[in-house]
């Protein structure tokens, strides 16, 4: 017998008020929605309740319950009279509070959490004022936990909130509860860096000083520090973050509750990937032909340096990590002086995946990263979680916990922290793949003929191969709500549309309240708007400065020197420009070759919206405002005593505002550059008329896609390898290579050292085992990097990070292949022979 | 011709005289008040600049002249400039019609001891202590500073209160010596002075005077605590010495027309007529400043109490007994 | 006596009463003005105030001669006029510490509310009053300036020998602590 939805509410009353919520609300929950703050310690929403601290006791008066209560622990019923101010429970609550500190260390001056601890904020709300116990304290002894958390056990009051997120949020297996009783413990069985990449968030979750931000210790307290909402750019998720700075500098990020996108929580690569507004080496003031000069100069240089080109010779390289302002004002820009559109993606496979991704996206289709946890079937193509959008793995992770099914169809060894299936395909054949798994879930459905008679034909399989892909077609055509993720990292131009229209097709087959959801990931945190906003690849743009077709250039917040597997053929390219000006705030050796530098602000500095990958409009706004951090400014050991009204270093400007007045030098007309241009800029997303974002992101998709129904895939080609022969496939990883966070130095320090993937067979044959060092020989020159050999993946591949610490770069082109037999390995300290480029080097 | 030179250039002597002993006589008062408020509080008060600090006075004076003299933005300036003047000039006008002596006879013609002998020089000096409220509400309204507008307000309101009880209190005066000239009035005080004839009379003046002063307890104008300072809180330098010269030339004055309504004027035995008013003149003040460390502030509604409630009526029924009496006794 | 009568005499008696009150003040004034000022002629004669009077800040040192600044930022938050700022930082040997903290005399007010927040009783007012500058900017005092060599008014107290943490000393050596929990025992 089904409930109706009006049967599973119920009415209670908390301290004489009245509400209403779903049957089973904790009460704790109920009372806070009616602004009523129960004390609690293990409680947290996104964990659940499990009654280890005793904080939250209330009086039940009347009601199915009666007598003193756990109110974390009792579901809300009807008729439910609860007091939280009944002199028994306030009593009751007072004396844990004091047993909670009796073994308390005398510690807050020098404890992190200070200013926003929860046990002191309860210590004190409980009327625990004066501590009673003079006899001796429980001490433990601390472990090292790595270098982002610091901990300090004695603090502890066993919450097991840390505990609960590492093992069931998490999926971690280091780190936990030991021992029992007294010598309750939470920590590793032995010291040593937390394996999760999601670790950080159990310092948001201790509710004491136990666990605290390492980077930031001992450095500031939280009300010291300039706060505000801000938006996570080191994927395209575009997580939720708090940005916390102090003179000048970012202390710390947080994570921002943001129920549709990432919940309570985040990465460590969106928590530790600050910094690099901070780095010594951060271009700060603007420059012309080398020489340090003032912003209205450089911008009078520039455009009167872009006066004497033909218009169609003027080019723009635009990054997918600008805020929306950004390209809107690099898009106008172009459109006004009729310029080459602007490119935003490294090569014409990358732009053509993200093309067609945002083209297969819809309002009606698209999956926030809240829905992947309610998915029960949930596809996952050419996407590697973990390295290309951590939360999503996460997510994952909750669905796989609430019983969904998670098949990933991928080459890449990919690491999940949820029980996975999984089929490994070359890249190039997993469109062959995804179509035959799409005929075997959408057979014999009319409405997907069409569909189905564009896919390309199916690699030859073997037979288990061919059952399993079948298999997995039905149970998504079985599935209540199906899902599919599909990456545009590694993918072929057509998969990201091929996998859309497959979770179209799978949300109109059955009765309608089915639902089926398509989550594309894309390069970059505006990723999606560069998109749409169309334009051309920097392949083809290197090209055309080769053969004179362009001769000026204007980049913008990409940094595509240090990103390219080209950067000989690109530097002998720069030096055939006529022009080069560069608006960035990142270091990087393209501002050495350029004649003009317009320093821009961070994200931190600037704010500014940004489009996650489900379209939601999202809102950072600018922290504090750009200078050297007080730090760097120290005359004698403290900061100089002057009065100034600006401090040192201040000149970045954001680069949409750099962008403005440089159209208005070109005389552009003055354009208002208000929210409507913006809005007007990116056709694709109509919700952007609607105004700038709200607290939570707005999703700005249009409801249906044009021509949805009917995806016409062109069929792809594979490329020949010849036997024995391994393609080279660069690929992202957590840690260490997305192109922001490899330039935060925390990240950059303590990202683990970068290694080159091989499957099993290949390594095999080649003679090469796991955690050998190896010398790869690539057209640039040689490469050393460790070996990991892994059984879950596609053969015939040498995955290689764009790591900054690895001489990547030596590529020296795409498409590149190696031979297997030519892979050698070598003992650590062996240095590869063949010249060093400076181009990877990176401080 | 040559006579009216003459009388023009003795008239200048006069008002330079005056003037000097005025100002002189001013700026010692202010030290001595500040030196008397300072024992009545048990400090020492001024004693650093010159021996017991006598060169005081002088710089405090050099002090306010060197002093930034600031205008408000959107302030009313002229009327922000002219209003201090207003208040110093009433005051020191007062001196004009007081007499502070017997004339004289110098080459043979008597020169009276009186810048001015105006028949009509009680009317005089009441119409000069109406004019000094225009330098009081101006001053305030045009700080454009609402803290001056409310000492303005107060300041109006009060002395407007206050001049009819003055102006009655001084009827039976003018009954008594059957004339509005100082002069006069002063003769008509040599057999008793009127402090004999009229206590009730010469208290209705004190008070009212007192408050005319807007001195303690009737400094609501500038009450500190309250408006910072009132109508002059926007004014600094020599143009704030202006209101605090005026203040204290008006406690003079106030002195000398107590002696001269109601101590029987420079009239008294064995010294001379000039002495025996500036000792006359200085009681005044004097208690002034006793009342000053003494009483503290009135509440508004007890001030406008006293007035309309408490001095009009007496100083109305003095001027019937006074009449009766006078019609009584022929 | 009639009740009329009675009713004016107390009028009277009350008007009598209220006379007297605006009278007796004057008498009480007129005292003081013979009675010996009480002024201290400063700079010549100075008075010696109490020790907990609340003039120049110090910042002291605990009994071992290290900082007792911890850097907690508790006085820069309680200071009403926001006058001390300073920077947190770690010394080699894990010790949380300022690195630089500035007090602007400029602007306190000496209210004494750094010298109550302070958990490590480190910063301190002291009685010394006499320390006016020519110029403005001598006012701002750099933590050489603040720090003395001594313990000031409590000069036994030490923040870390009571702390958990192991700046000086291992865990359970500090004061009242017992020894540290062997995790891995597996007795219950
Ligand atoms: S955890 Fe909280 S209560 Fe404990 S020492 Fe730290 S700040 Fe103080
Ligand atoms: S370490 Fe923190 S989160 Fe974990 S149990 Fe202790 S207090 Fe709770
Ligand atoms: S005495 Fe008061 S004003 Fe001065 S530093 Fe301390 S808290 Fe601030
Ligand atoms: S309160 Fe005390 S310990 Fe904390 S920063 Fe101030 S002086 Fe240092
Ligand atoms: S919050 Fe309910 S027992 Fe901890």
């Amino acid at each position: 017998m089904s409930r109706k939805p009006e049967e599973a509410s119920c009415r209670l009353t908390i301290d004489g008020r009245e509400i209403v919520v779903a049957a089973d609300t904790p009460v704790i929950d109920a009372a806070e929605r009616l602004g009523i703050m129960i004390p609690r310690f293990c409680y947290h929403p996104a964990l659940g309740a499990v009654g280890a601290c005793r904080m939250c006791a209330v009086k039940f008066l009347d009601g199915p319950v009666k007598g003193l209560q756990m109110s974390c622990m009792v579901g809300a019923r009807d008729g439910m009279v609860v007091s939280t101010t009944n002199p028994e429970a306030v009593d009751f609550r007072r004396q844990v509070v004091e047993w909670l500190m009796a073994n308390h260390p005398h510690d807050c001056p020098v404890c992190d959490e200070g200013g926003h601890c929860l046990l002191q904020d309860e210590t004190i709300s409980g009327g625990h004022a004066l501590r009673r116990y003079r006899g001796p304290k429980r001490t433990y002894r601390d472990q090292d936990l790595g270098p982002f958390v610091a901990h300090e056990m004695n603090r502890c009051i066993h919450c097991y909130r840390c505990a609960r997120f590492y093992q069931e949020v998490a999926g971690g297996r280091d780190y936990g509860v030991l021992s029992i009783a007294r010598r309750t413990y939470f920590g590793r069985y032995e010291g040593g860096r937390l394996e999760s990449p999601f670790a950080g968030n159990i310092i948001d979750l201790c509710p004491t000083g136990t666990l605290t931000d390492k980077p930031s210790r001992y450095r500031a307290r939280r009300w010291d520090l300039e706060r505000g909402p801000s938006v996570c750019l080191h994927c395209s998720l575009g997580c939720g973050l708090t940005v916390g700075a102090r003179y000048r500098e970012v202390m710390k990020l947080e994570a921002r509750l943001n129920p549709e996108v990432n919940g309570h929580f985040i990465c460590d690569r969106g928590r530790y990937g600050f910094g690099y507004e901070s780095r010594p080496d951060r271009p700060r003031q603007p420059r012309v032909d080398g020489r340090e000069t003032i912003a209205g100069a450089a911008l009078a240089a520039l455009a009167e340096g872009l006066k004497p080109f033909e218009a169609g010779k003027v080019a723009m390289v635009g990054g997918t990590r600008s805020n929306l302002e950004t390209l809107a004002a690099l898009l106008g820009l172009c459109r006004d002086q009729g310029w080459r559109p602007p490119v935003f993606f490294r090569d014409a496979r990358l732009a053509g995946a993200a093309e067609s991704a945002a083209a297969a996206l819809s309002g009606d289709l698209v999956a926030s990263l809240a829905d992947v946890g309610r998915a029960d079937v949930i596809l996952v193509v050419c996407a590697d979680p973990l390295a290309e959008a951590p939360m999503l793995a996460l997510s994952l992770r909750r669905a796989a916990r609430r019983g969904a099914a998670v098949l990933v169809l991928d080459h890449r060894p990919c690491d999940l922290p949820c029980e996975a299936e999984r089929l490994t395909f070359a890249p190039q054949e997993l469109a062959g793949c995804l179509s035959r798994l799409a005929h075997a879930a959408l057979r014999g459905r009319k409405e997907a003929a069409a569909y189905l008679s564009s896919l390309p034909l199916p690699p030859d399989l073997l037979p288990e191969t061919a059952l399993a892909l079948d298999t997995w077609g039905k149970r998504l055509a079985e599935a209540r709500f199906p899902l599919v993720v599909c990456g545009t990292d590694q993918a072929e131009p057509t998969l990201p549309a091929l996998a859309g229209g497959l979770a179209r097709l799978l949300a109109g087959s059955h009765d309608q309240d089915r639902r089926a959801g398509f989550l594309p990931l894309l390069p970059g945190p505006n990723g999606l708007a560069a998109a749409l906003a169309g334009g051309g690849d920097l392949e083809a743009l290197l090209a055309d400065i080769e053969d004179g077709r362009a001769t000026a250039l204007l980049v913008v917040e990409s940094d595509l020197l240090s990103r390219t597997p080209e950067p000989e053929r690109w530097l002998a390219a720069l030096r055939k420009l006529k022009l080069l000006a560069v608006c960035d705030h990142l270091p990087s050796p393209l501002l050495e070759a350029a004649h003009v530098v317009l320093p821009s602000r961070t994200v931190f500095e600037a704010g500014g919206h940004f489009v996650n990958q489900e379209g939601r409009l999202q809102r950072a706004m600018p922290v504090f405002s750009p200078g050297l951090p007080m730090g760097r400014t120290l005359r004698e050991g403290h900061p100089p005593r002057l009065f100034m009204s600006c401090a040192p270093g201040s000149e970045p400007r954001p680069a949409a505002d750099w962008l403005k007045d440089l159209a208005g030098l070109l005389g552009a007309g003055g354009r208002a550059g208000d929210w409507a241009d913006l809005a007007a800029a990116f056709p694709g997303l109509p919700g952007l008329a609607a105004g700038p974002a709200p607290e939570n992101g707005r999703r700005c998709l249009p409801e249906t896609a044009p021509g949805a129904d009917a995806p016409s895939v062109a069929k792809t080609g594979s490329p020949d390898v010849p036997p024995d022969h391994l393609q080279v496939l660069l690929v992202e990883r957590t840690f260490g290579t997305e192109e922001l966070s490899c330039r935060a130095p925390l990240l950059a320090a303590s990202a683990p050292e970068p290694w080159v993937d091989l499957a099993a067979a290949d390594a095999g044959k080649a003679g090469l085992a796991h955690g050998a060092w190896l010398l790869v020989p690539l057209p640039g020159g040689p490469l050393r990097a460790r070996l990991r050999v892994h059984q879950d993946m596609a053969p015939g591949l040498l995955l290689l990070p764009r790591d900054p610490r690895l001489l990547w770069q030596r590529l020296a082109g795409t498409g590149v292949l190696v031979e297997l037999l030519r892979l050698h390995a070598i003992t650590a300290e062996e240095e590869p022979a063949g010249e060093d480029t400076t181009l990877e080097a990176e401080p | 011709m040559s006579l009216w030179l003459a009388g023009l250039a003795l008239l200048l002597v006069k008002i330079g005289l005056v003037l000097f002993v005025v100002l002189t006589g001013a700026a010692y008062l202010v030290l001595a008040e500040r030196k008397l408020l300072a024992r009545f509080q048990l400090r020492l008060g001024p004693n650093r600049a010159g021996p017991l600090g006598i060169w005081q006075p002088l710089a405090d004076a050099l002090k306010l002249l060197m002093k930034e003299d600031t205008v408000p933005a959107g302030a009313d300036r002229p009327l922000f400039l002219a209003a201090p003047a207003m208040s110093a000039a009433t005051a020191m006008l007062i001196f004009a019609v007081v007499p502070f002596g017997d004339s004289l006879t110098i080459a043979g013609r008597p020169v009276p001891l009186v810048v001015a002998d105006v028949s009509v020089g009680l009317l005089f000096v009441l119409a000069l202590s109406s004019i000094g409220v225009y330098g009081v509400v101006l001053g305030g309204w045009a700080s454009n500073s609402s803290f001056s507008l409310l000492g303005a307000i107060r300041g109006g309101a009060q002395m407007i209160s206050y001049e009819l009880p003055l102006a009655l209190s001084l009827a039976p005066v003018v009954m008594l010596a059957g004339s509005f000239s100082l002069v006069d009035i002063v003769s008509a005080q040599a057999g008793c002075p009127f402090i004999v004839k009229q206590p009730a009379a010469f208290l209705i003046f004190c008070v009212s005077a007192l408050a005319e002063s807007k001195r303690l307890p009737f400094d609501l104008p500038e009450a500190e605590n309250e408006l910072m300072a009132g109508y002059h809180t926007e004014y600094s330098g020599m143009r704030f010495g202006l209101y605090f010269v005026g203040e204290y030339v008006n406690m003079i004055a106030l002195g000398c027309l107590v002696a001269v309504f109601f101590l029987g004027g420079w009239r008294g035995p064995l010294l001379p007529p000039f002495v025996w008013l500036m000792l006359k003149a200085a009681l005044v003040p004097l208690v002034l400043i006793w009342v000053r460390a003494t009483l503290p502030r009135l509440r508004f509604d007890q001030l406008m109490h006293s007035s309309w409630k408490v001095l009009t009526p007496l100083a109305l029924a003095n001027i019937l007994v006074t009449g009766g009496l006078m019609a009584a006794l022929g | 006596m009639l009740p009329e009568m009675v009713k004016l005499r107390r009028k009277g008696e009350e008007l009598l009463e209220d006379g007297l009150g605006l009278l007796r003040p004057f008498a009480t004034t007129l005292g003081m003005l013979f009675t010996r000022p009480i002024t201290v002629q400063y700079p010549e004669e100075k008075r010696v105030l109490p020790a907990r009077s609340r003039g120049r800040i110090i910042l002291t040192r605990s009994p071992d001669g290290d900082e007792r600044c911890v850097a907690c930022f508790l006085c820069s938050a309680a200071c009403p006029v926001s006058c001390i700022s300073m920077e947190a930082a770690t010394r080699e040997d894990g010790r949380r510490y300022a690195s630089w903290f500035r007090i602007n005399f400029g602007r306190c007010i000496f209210c004494g509310l750094c010298e109550e927040a302070c958990p490590t009783l480190a910063i301190q007012l002291t009685p010394d009053y006499e320390f006016s500058k020519a110029t403005i900017m001598e006012l701002v005092y750099e933590k050489p300036a603040l720090l003395v060599d001594h313990g000031g008014k409590d000069p036994d107290y030490d923040f870390y020998r009571h702390a958990g943490v192991t700046e000086k000393g291992e865990k359970g050596s500090h004061v009242n602590e017992q020894e540290p929990v062997d995790v891995k025992r597996l007795l219950p």
